[in-house]
């Protein structure tokens, strides 16, 4: 007998790893280093590792989403990133689909339990 | 930090050069920062550093993270293709070796020991030609796949219901068997020829010994051992594309006519070479006692022996016309209907 707990678990990081991209989007119309962003994400109740997180940014980048640069004034160096203004409209975009998303998901769920 | 170096060294050496150093600095940072949280006041005790790796997980899975892909030199597709051709191959280096070593210790039992350490060696390097000739071959196939559906977006572009392929014909279907001796045999006559081609002979057992006659002059094949080894690894390759689409396709039947004829010259080369056979095989026949000294029984031996070396290369050609017809016949045997095979 499969653990329900364990099989919600499986299921649950494979829908996350879609809404971890427009949570990190949604952080960086300020620059943000990884990983302030791994703990303004945490106090916002999304947790992210940041093993992660680091790979994506670098992929986003690479889809032009994001821009980064360092900073080597503090004493810390540090890679910042922020939106471009493709990945803005992208994030927009995609807050528009995830509004869509959620309101058919509630009328699936709600036709269902009733 | 010397455990912290260890990681991200362990990183990034499963890296692309050109990202690298920056991956490298932002990974600095990272665990900097991590270490903080855990110890914000103190200098980090190595506990808390192991604590910080453990979060951030095995570098070859952080590696692959930061790569996106995992990479293969031979996917997995392929793999079981892969590994039963080179157990097939393997095997079929063994097998000819061991029958040119039995051979050569018949003739010669004196010499045993020289025969056995040249087998294992010959075991070693011929393996290693083996493995070496089905891994680049299989790299090469995959690499090609993947370059075509990388490519030219097979994957992503429109595509409609009629481009899908037909079902295989169960005749156009190659039975694993056919490959697989295809290998063995193609193996065998060519470790025979390159190593043992003082072994194709008449043997003779005479006074307690065997005498053993060779046919063909090995100094003579020796010149042409690259051009051997050559066919026998592209008829491998050949056999090897057979075990992977496992169907008869234009492009099989092209490669195979192509190889014939080439086969086709090359052995019109070597039979033609003066001295390829052994120009004293009929006296040393008689040397043994084997042939008549002279008469009309010599004359008939020496009929013989001068008809089937002067013709031996008609000989093959006849078979490989009936060998490319065939295949041409069972290549279009699929692709027309039967009543029309039949009419025609």
């Amino acid at each position: 007998m499969a653990d329900v707990a364990e099989t919600i678990q499986g299921i649950l990081s494979e829908l996350r790893r879609g809404t971890i991209i427009i949570g990190v989007l949604s952080q960086l119309s300020e620059p943000q280093y990884g990983y302030s962003l791994v703990t303004v994400l945490e106090d916002k109740g999304m947790t992210i590792e940041p093993g992660t997180l680091y790979p994506l940014l670098r992929r986003l980048e690479k889809q032009l989403l994001l821009k980064s640069s360092w900073d080597t004034n503090e004493a810390r160096p540090r890679k910042y990133y922020a939106l471009t203004a493709f990945g803005r409209e992208v994030y927009e975009g995609l807050c528009r689909e995830w509004n869509v998303l959620t309101v058919s998901m509630q009328n699936i769920m709600d036709q269902d339990g009733g | 930090m010397e455990m912290i170096d260890r990681y991200v060294h362990a990183v990034t050496q499963r890296l692309p050069e050109q990202q690298r150093e920056d991956i490298r600095k932002e990974l600095y940072g990272l665990i900097e920062d991590m270490l903080e949280e855990e110890s914000p006041l103190s200098d980090p005790a190595p506990e808390a550093v192991e604590k910080v790796l453990l979060q951030l997980g095995h570098p070859s899975a952080m590696a692959a993270k930061y790569r996106g892909h995992d990479r293969y030199l031979i996917s997995p597709v392929m793999f079981e293709s892969y590994l039963s051709t080179l157990k097939i191959v393997l095997l079929a280096i063994l097998l000819a070796m061991t029958v040119v070593f039995v051979i050569e210790s018949i003739v010669e039992p004196s010499a045993i020991l020289d025969y056995f350490t040249g087998y294992l060696v010959s075991l070693f390097s011929t393996g290693s030609q083996g493995f070496l000739w089905v891994t680049v071959a299989f790299a090469l196939i995959d690499y090609g796949i993947r370059k075509k559906y990388a490519g030219s977006g097979e994957l992503t572009k429109k595509w409609s219901p009629a481009d899908l392929p037909p079902i295989p014909d169960p005749k156009s279907q190659i039975k694993l068997a056919e490959p697989v001796a295809g290998i063995i045999f193609t193996i065998l006559f060519t470790i025979i020829f390159m190593f043992g081609s003082d072994l194709i002979g008449v043997y003779a057992h005479r006074n307690d010994t065997w005498h053993l006659i060779t046919l063909m002059n090995p100094d003579v094949i020796g010149k042409y051992l690259p051009f051997i080894a050559i066919l026998g690894i592209l008829a491998v390759l050949k056999e090897t594309y057979k075990i992977i689409t496992r169907r008869r396709t234009g492009t099989l039947l092209a490669i195979h006519i192509g190889f014939s004829l080439v086969s086709l010259v090359f052995a019109g080369i070597l039979l033609n070479t003066s001295g390829f056979w052994n120009p004293d095989f009929l006296s040393q026949l008689q040397a043994i006692g084997f042939a008549p000294q002279a008469g009309e029984d010599y004359e008939v031996i020496k009929t013989v022996w001068l008809t089937v070396t002067n013709n031996l290369f008609f000989f093959i050609a006849l078979i490989t016309v009936i060998d490319i017809i065939s295949e041409i016949y069972k290549f279009y045997r699929v692709k027309l209907p039967v009543g029309e095979v039949i009419s025609k």
